[in-house]
């Protein structure tokens, strides 16, 4: 049986235990956004064109392949890099080239970038180039007012017309 | 003193400052593991209770750790609090009991397989633990998973895709959540299964803390839990970026670790780590002593060693010679820590034999207890009424300067000397016998203070015989600082005196 003494000794003990536990289970807050600051997402999953064009093959081709194998268009798998450039104020503020995923490079090229910009009215152009010349060919444009702590996203899908601005 | 020396004493102190607290069969210091499996079991009956109220849509899963919290009759209250707060216990004992280990060089040869099997525990502790923070879907659920998907879109397996998922909240929906709870529960089974496979190679494991001890922790967290509750934050917004976000700094300090190195530094660091502690049995090898000999002749196959080896490194199998006994026993060297407690167990290994080579039927190349009586013969032939102080090797207690009426005898462990040993040396003159060993519950070769306790209580054989005066024999727990020992051999001269 325990003693009392030795019940008030371990009291501050498990009060200690308690402590440590409820304090950095929620405490000190961690500060991952210096103040006067808004937060850019630019994100994409898209597949670039075909690096290669389709081709008709001929009857010479074709009889060089089995049967089961005849198809009259060639089309090889892999895709284009996709390469996007963002600017703000005029002034460019990110660069990437992605290569398509893939054992055959022939899916989705995706990024995902987070980046840190001042608050305040910004003005952001992105274009993106997913043709084997480079050419850019998607371009997107938004006036957007950042408050501290907001997050802008910077996406694109194809299908829904291009570049989408999120705020 | 090198560091080593000086991480043992650090280890010593705690113990030591801990002692003066707690009973010493009850200090959390020497049961970081068994509490560390009681959070984890506290976590999951919990973590049960949580789950039958939980929603897992998009819509409903804040709602619902927003209920628990507001519960009025504060089950739900209690319930989220202890879920929560014992998880971060666990991560706490987890890590001290790791650094423990480390610290005391618990890693090579026979403890090889608990070391490695325990390393596992850690990074399916960590992904159980935040998993559960994304369910609360709040701005700390979406700051965490937003920072696991970048860390994990820095590695080169081309993961970006996942971090899509929390771009908008458009781009959820309920089939995260039926992820994160299936990784949630089903990872904390895969932890059961490597707990499992961590106490293996363990022979008479207490896989809980004393009573006492599991007791004032649960009610603790409980206390807490009730006092501090445990809250969600504001719902998740994926087009909000908080300064500032109150953390779990148990589980989440990898995202600040991630912040201030970038991920991929993060990721190397993880990997430096993995290696480091997995190579860790390999490395600075030191000379391991030969495994503990079974002699055929002297051993019946009573299996008492094999009973109370603390590492499973004892196996009674068939028997191979043509003595009239079904069994014999069989050391599997690997496994062998050679600290002599098989031998301190061996009915054999008593030394009023009359054999011109005292031997037992299990015993250490390095320590036979053919040299063990030799030792003790000397130091009866070289002092008159001597107290004998059977010092264990590891513990390394200072030698009592209190009289030179003292022989100090070092063994593996003090489970090493049969009991019958003890009622020798009384027999041939020596006023007393302290067995000085490791702190209670301390013992480096897990079970040797239980075992020596228990025999000389005669609650355990081979026993301390009834005919040998308890009164002349002391176990004192002194670790390396000796406590005690001093004392005990002042009381057993004292004693001498009044009987005469």
């Amino acid at each position: 049986m325990m003693s009392w003494r030795s019940i008030a000794l371990q009291v501050p003990a498990y009060a200690a235990f308690a402590a440590f536990i409820g304090y950095f289970s929620s405490a000190p807050e961690y500060r991952h956004l210096a103040p006067g600051l808004a937060v850019v997402k630019l994100s994409f999953s898209h597949a670039g064109e075909r690096k290669h064009e389709c081709h008709i093959r001929t009857p010479e081709e074709l009889a060089k392949l089995a049967p089961n194998m005849r198809a009259a268009l060639d089309c090889p798998r892999e895709r284009s890099d996709v390469r996007v450039e963002v600017e703000m104020d005029g002034k460019l503020v990110y660069r990437i080239e992605a290569h398509p995923s893939g054992l055959s490079h022939d899916l989705p090229s995706t990024v995902y970038r987070r980046f840190e910009v001042p608050v305040g009215k910004h003005t952001f152009r992105a274009r993106l180039a997913d043709t084997p010349t480079g050419e850019f060919r998607h371009h997107g444009e938004a006036n957007v007012d950042l408050a501290p702590g907001r997050v802008l996203v910077i996406d694109f899908i194809a299908s829904r017309g291009g570049f989408q601005f999120h705020v | 003193m090198g560091i080593g020396e000086r991480i043992r004493s650090g280890d010593e102190a705690m113990g030591a400052l801990l002692d003066r607290v707690f009973p010493a069969s009850a200090n959390p210091w020497r049961h970081l593991g068994s509490l560390a499996f009681l959070f984890f079991v506290v976590c999951i009956a919990s973590g049960t209770y949580a789950y039958a109220l939980f929603d897992t849509s998009l819509a409903g899963a804040y709602e619902s750790g927003r209920a628990l919290t507001g519960d009025p009759h504060l089950v739900g209250r209690l319930v989220r609090g202890l879920h929560r707060y014992s998880a971060d216990a666990f991560v706490l004992a987890t890590a001290l009991h790791l650094a423990r280990e480390a610290a005391r060089g618990h890693f090579r040869a026979f403890r090889a397989w608990s070391w490695l099997s325990g390393l596992v525990l850690v990074p399916l502790a960590w992904i159980a633990g935040i998993t559960g923070f994304w369910l609360a879907w709040d701005e700390r659920a979406l700051f965490s998973a937003a920072a696991t998907a970048e860390w994990l879109a820095a590695w080169p397996l081309r993961m970006a895709a996942f971090a899509r998922n929390f771009l908008t909240l458009e781009s959820m929906n309920d089939r995260f959540f039926s992820l994160a709870i299936f990784v949630h529960i089903g990872v904390p089974l895969f932890a059961l299964a490597a707990t499992w496979a961590h106490l293996l190679r363990l022979s008479h494991v207490r896989a809980w803390p004393p009573r006492s001890l599991g007791v004032g922790c649960v009610a603790t967290l409980a206390l807490l839990a009730l006092a501090a509750p445990v809250a969600s934050l504001e719902p998740a917004d994926a087009l909000a970026a908080p300064a500032t976000v109150a953390i779990d700094w148990f589980f989440f300090f990898p995202h600040a670790i991630a912040d201030a190195i970038t991920p991929g530094g993060l990721t190397l660091a993880v990997l430096a780590f993995a290696l480091a502690t997995i190579a860790m049995p390999w490395t600075g090898r030191r000379a391991r002593p030969a495994a503990a000999v079974v002699a055929l002749a002297n051993c019946n196959g009573c299996a008492r060693c094999a009973a109370d080896c603390p590492f499973g490194a004892v196996v009674m199998v068939a028997r191979s010679d043509a003595r009239p006994h079904p069994r014999e026993a069989r050391v599997i060297s690997d496994l062998c820590a050679a600290c002599g407690i098989c031998t301190g167990a061996c009915p054999s290994s008593t030394p009023f034999r009359r054999m011109t080579r005292l031997a037992s039927g299990i015993d250490l190349v390095q320590r036979p207890v053919q040299d063990l009586r030799a030792e003790l013969d000397r130091a009866l032939a070289r002092t008159e009424r001597p107290v004998i102080v059977f010092a264990c090797a590891p513990a390394r207690a200072p030698p009592s300067a209190r009289t030179n009426r003292v022989a100090t005898i070092t063994a593996e462990c003090t489970a090493m000397i049969p009991p019958a040993f003890i009622e020798y040396v009384l027999r041939a003159g020596a006023a007393g016998v302290v067995l000085a060993g490791c702190r209670a519950g301390d013992c480096e070769y897990r079970l040797g203070d239980r075992w020596t306790g228990e025999r000389i209580a005669r609650e355990r054989a081979p026993a301390l015989r009834r005919t040998v005066p308890r009164e002349r024999v002391r176990v004192v727990s002194c670790g390396s600082y000796g406590t005690g020992v001093d004392h005990a051999v002042a009381s057993l001269l004292d004693n001498e005196v009044s009987h005469a």
